[in-house]
């Protein structure tokens, strides 16, 4: 989940609340959703919360949601922008997988070293997140004053523009940031620190995407800028622009940094993105509306709530609503229309059941996906600790599934004979599942089915799930051998293998295992257990001869279970033993768990 | 007085006026050593003989020590050679000396280190003389040597010390117990001792015959520790997993069941997860190699499809995230269990499910995550949900305070957070019973529409999930889960692992 690093001074000072301590605003934090993790070594405060309010990733985000908390501010805010003098002209030859820019000018930005720091804080949290790595959309921000425009030649568009174009690995060179060599493009990819991180999303591009101004190349997207229109400190106006594979994802990117700059002083100034055949203004700050039921709100929140209140909590969350009394015994006339009248009527507290809200959502919000959301933001700004738990009246019988109360009635079983209960994992390597284990995939006995391997695997000490469970204990009884014998051992768990009859090609069945390692370990003893054991169950037990490579010839059998074949019994064979560094006999059985139902 | 034949034994045995020691006892009753030692003791403790100990030292020759008892001192044995060889007038080759001595082995360096020590003559550049004046039975360590071996006492301590250092003789101490009868003794024995007859086993002749009702049984040592005896368990985390289950049926929950390997479409799709969430990427999920699922329901698939590219409702916006069928088809082990409650709610694990309903699961399911002692590549996830017509955040809330208060956690508290298959979504924290720390106990929250409808639910649903290892952690202190899951198992921390209450 995110984390992010907020100075608590700066929180003071743009919420206006400098009599605030650290350990209020955790407090506060906390009904917010974003939980105090820490200090870093500078005394921010690190905040870690979900994945959702992404508007969120700045102190400036952090500060807006409290001044709403808090009822400094009301409803939607939306910055005041200036018309377009820079126009972003999309070239034919972008990149076909990456065909995607916005941008945005911010005139006037008072950036301090903090703000700077929390500016390419924003920026990194945004790549990490919605970005998806930088994939789905990257952020170059850059020193307008830096820039040139190129006059266009043909007439109208502004005489201001820079071109989001396609270009050969070698078809340029330019000066990365944190570089003094005129690279291209494809050298930054081999021999620039962040062109190796990134370059994973470029190289299979036909063209490689690239902004240029009147003066050249400026900026690499989504790798790298040039130094040329590096940001300090000293800058004041800034170029925006975002280049991906979805329009509304870098708009909305583009947004929730153009309500960061506007917090730090910054006028938002438009551009214009001309793609071959259409033209868009950006930033795009238009408040989208959902609607939302009175009766919805209070049937999640599970309390009465007056209309006013409910405007309130929208208005506290950042959203606008606006009340319109249901067609329901209230005439069909919006409340809206009639300056309210209906509206008091509902406070009275009956007719507040038919009322819809037209909530406007504003545009930096990207997690909005349903109207429910909004009620969520409702809940967030009643408190949600505020409401009274109650256990829910809906009577249910309870009850165990019938496999899970077999594996325990078989578990009950083996523990009342002496073995000590085992749980291992049911990914295993193929070495051990087979190899060391005397058999190959494929072969016909128990434990040799086709595996079910992992495609990249964590380790190569899991690379498959486990076809039986014989293996696992094998491997237990070797990093035991320190420990005291005997050692009786089993198991109930999942055996898989891969199996093309089944929905989803994998074979999945639990199977019982069980070793016994002692000095004296017979067939015999292994089998007196097994005997026992379906006795319990009332299952008739045949032990037929067979071979088996994991035992010694002779002294295996198959275990039939009324009449049919679920497993093997057996003293495991020396090269087993010698193999897992065991210097005792030990016998075995292994079989379906299904059979004793 | 009746006593135990032991005990009766040496009391007739000793003497109220000479003190006999504990062998010489042993040897008149014909009993062993550490029998009448015991005897004397309970004698003792009745007030009837009194014990007097004291140490004696002893000297024994070591095996060495009896060689040279036998054959003599090895510089004696140089000395004689070398006397022999004419060395006494005039320096002769050493060679010749040893050879003529019968000495081999670390023998002849032994010889030679005590030669000149014991003034027997002088070793020079290979060549030996004997000091015609020496005289080697005066050799005092040789004199001692052989008292020692005839059992007679060595009085000069130095020359013992001297012995001990060269590893001829051992020294030893021990204690001697001498009893004497006490006047309560010589009663008791005036008035007459009778001799129990004492047996070690009830045998099942004893039983029979009736004979039990004239013996004694000699007594244990019941506090004493036993040999260790090592019986079967039921494992550590499944013990929590049944506490957990029994808490559940309890609560009206039914359990489900279902495949480890599974589609992504059940595994993420219907929980309306992103296919570009970091979720789903591959290095945190365990994509088996497979052919994709052969069937999935087409209808359904469509449903979730359109809830992912536009949303659910008539204000319901999608993902802007891309959304491709082979994707959903996939196979790959669950990295939760909310793959079961997804088939539940469909209708295609046990029917068409009508509210109310309460379902749940204490299984396995499988993270390319970080390895914690908590979270293992495979840990448990107790997963539970409820199904109902109009359901509030508040019986969310009444239904995990009942949960987590049948574990002692009280006080919950609800933190606002965000899952893309939940809103609103909830991480519980809860106050531990002992430490009374504020804990993370929890992830849930009311299923989305968009997770629902597509389900063909029309109600709601509240879920939630907590690793099963963490609740194992907090309620039964356990630190490191490594250390019982999985085939680096310590056996004998299962073995000593206490059950769960």
């Amino acid at each position: 989940m995110p984390v992010v690093d907020v100075d608590p001074d700066e929180l003071r000072r743009l919420t206006g609340h400098e009599e605030k301590t650290d350990d209020e605003f955790e407090e506060d934090l906390f009904a917010l959703g974003l939980e105090y993790e820490g200090e870093t070594e500078d005394g921010e405060m690190q905040l870690e919360f979900g994945p959702d309010r992404l508007d969120r990733l700045s102190v400036e985000g952090v500060a807006r949601s409290l001044r709403y908390q808090y009822g400094d501010d009301r409803g939607v805010y939306v910055p005041k922008t200036n018309d377009p003098d820079w126009t972003i002209e999309v070239d034919e030859s972008v990149p076909a997988e990456r065909p995607c820019v916005t941008g945005a000018i911010a005139r006037g930005v008072n950036l301090s070293e903090e703000a700077l720091d929390s500016l390419i804080q924003l920026q990194e949290k945004l790549h990490a997140t919605m970005g998806r790595k930088r994939a789905k959309g990257a952020i170059g921000i850059h020193d307008l004053t830096m820039l040139k425009g190129e006059v266009l030649t043909d007439e109208g568009k502004g005489d201001n523009s820079v071109t989001y174009r396609g270009i050969a690995p070698d078809g340029d060179r330019f000066v990365p940031l944190d570089s003094d060599a005129e690279l291209t493009p494809g050298e930054v990819l081999e021999e620039h620190p962040t062109g190796a991180t990134y370059r994973h999303i470029v190289e299979d591009y036909e063209a490689y995407p690239a902004i240029y101004d009147e003066l050249g190349l400026f900026s690499f997207p989504p790798v790298i800028n040039g130094r040329r229109t590096e940001v300090t400190a000293d800058s004041r106006d800034l170029f925006i622009e975002l280049t991906g594979t979805d329009q509304w994802t870098i708009d909305r990117m583009c947004n929730i940094i153009c309500y960061a700059l506007d917090a730090r002083g910054a006028t938002i100034e438009e551009v214009e993105v001309d793609y071959p055949d259409e033209t868009f203004v950006r930033p795009d700050f238009e408040v989208d509306t959902k609607r939302v039921s009175h009766d919805r709100i209070e049937g999640m929140l599970g309390v009465d709530l007056s209309v006013d209140e409910v405007v309130d909590l929208f208005e506290r969350s950042g959203l606008g609503a606006d009340a319109e009394a249901g067609t329901e015994g209230m005439g069909g006339t919006a409340a809206e229309a009639t300056g309210g009248a209906e509206i008091e009527e509902a406070e009275a507290g009956v007719a507040d059941a038919g009322v819809t809200y037209e909530v406007s959502v504003p545009p930096y919000r990207v997690d909005v996906l349903h109207p429910l959301d909004l009620v969520d933001d409702v809940g967030r700004a009643y408190g949600f600790n505020e409401l009274a738990p109650r256990y829910p009246d809906v009577g249910t019988v309870g009850g165990r599934h019938e496999r899970s109360r077999l594996e325990d009635a078989v578990r009950t079983s083996l523990v009342g004979l002496g073995f000590e209960d085992l749980l291992n994992f049911h990914m295993i390597s193929e070495d051990e599942n087979y190899r060391r284990m005397r058999i190959e995939p494929g072969e016909a006995v128990v434990g040799g089915g086709e595996p079910a391997t992992i495609t990249e695997p964590y380790s190569e000490d899991y690379t498959m799930l486990r076809t039986w469970a014989l293996p696992s204990l094998a491997m237990v009884l070797e990093n035991n051998t320190h420990r005291a014998y005997p050692q009786d051992l089993a198991e109930i768990g999942l055996a898989a293998e891969y199996d093309p009859e089944k929905n989803t090609n994998v074979a999945e069945h639990r199977t019982v295992a069980a070793v016994l390692a002692r000095h004296d370990a017979t067939y015999e003893d292994a089998k007196a257990r097994l005997q026992a054991l379906c006795g319990d169950f009332g299952a008739a037990l045949q032990t037929p001869p067979t071979e088996h490579p994991s035992f010694i010839p002779g002294r295996a059998a198959a275990v039939v279970v009324d009449g049919e074949e679920v497993g093997v019994i057996g003293e495991l064979h020396p090269e087993v033993l010698v193999e897992h560094d065991l210097e005792l006999p030990v016998a075995a059985f292994e079989f379906r768990l299904d059979a004793l139902a | 007085m009746r006593l135990p034949q032991s005990q009766a034994a040496v009391l007739e045995t000793a003497s109220a006026t000479e003190a006999q020691t504990i062998e010489r006892l042993a040897e008149e009753t014909g009993r062993k050593p550490e029998t009448v030692t015991g005897a004397v003791f309970d004698l003792r403790d009745e007030g009837l003989v009194a014990v007097e100990e004291r140490t004696e030292s002893s000297v024994d020759l070591t095996d060495e020590g009896r060689t040279y008892a036998e054959e003599g001192l090895p510089e004696i044995r140089l000395y004689r050679a070398a006397v022999g060889a004419g060395a006494d007038e005039e320096p002769v080759q050493m060679g010749r000396v040893i050879g003529a001595s019968g000495l081999d082995g670390p023998q002849v360096n032994i010889a030679l280190s005590n030669y000149a020590r014991k003034g027997y003559g002088r070793i020079e550049s290979g060549e030996i003389t004997a000091d015609p004046d020496a005289d080697p039975d005066e050799d005092a360590e040789a004199a001692a040597l052989s008292a020692v071996a005839e059992g007679e006492e060595v009085t000069d301590a130095t020359v013992l010390e001297r012995l001990d250092s060269r590893g001829l003789v051992e020294r030893s101490e021990r204690t001697v117990r001498s009893v004497t009868l006490t006047d309560e003794g010589v009663t008791a024995l005036m008035e007459g001792i009778e001799a129990a007859e004492t047996v070690d086993r009830l045998t099942p002749e004893l039983l029979t015959s009736g004979e039990w009702r004239d013996v004694e049984f000699t007594e244990y040592n019941v506090e004493a520790d036993a040999a260790e005896y090592r019986g079967g368990k039921v494992h550590i985390l499944r013990q929590t997993a049944d506490r957990v289950k029994d808490v559940l049926v309890g609560m009206g929950f039914k359990e489900m069941a279902g495949p480890h390997a599974d589609a992504d479409f059940w595994i993420n799709d219907c929980l309306f997860m992103p296919q570009d969430h970091p979720a789903r990427t591959h290095w945190d999920r365990f994509a088996l190699e497979v052919p994709p699922i052969h069937d999935l329901p087409e209808a359904l698939v469509e449903r979730v499809r359109t809830a992912h590219l536009e949303g659910v409702g008539d204000d319901g916006d999608g993902y802007h995230s891309p959304w491709s069928e082979d994707f959903a088809r996939a196979v790959a082990l669950r990295g939760h269990t909310t793959s079961l409650s997804m088939r539940y709610l469909s209708g295609h694990a046990v029917g068409e499910l009508e509210p109310p309903q309460r379902y749940f699961s204490v299984e396995k399911v499988y993270r390319n995550d970080t390895l914690d002692p908590t979270h293992l590549l495979e840990f448990f996830q107790i997963e539970g949900w409820v199904m109902a017509e109009d359901l509030s955040v508040r019986d969310l809330m009444g239904t995990f305070e009942e949960f987590y208060r049948q574990f002692g956690i009280t006080d919950l508290r609800f933190k606002p957070h965000y899952n893309p298959y939940t809103e609103p979504s909830f991480e519980l924290f809860g106050r531990h019973p002992e430490t009374g720390e504020l804990i993370e106990i929890g992830n849930s929250g009311m299923f989305r529409e968009e997770v629902l409808r597509p389900l063909g639910i029309d109600c709601d649903v509240m879920a939630w999930g907590l690793a099963l290892e963490r609740l194992l952690m907090l309620m039964y202190g356990f630190e490191d889960i490594r250390d019982v899951h999985g085939t680096l198992a310590d056996l004998e921390l299962l073995r000593e692992t206490e059950v769960i209450r």
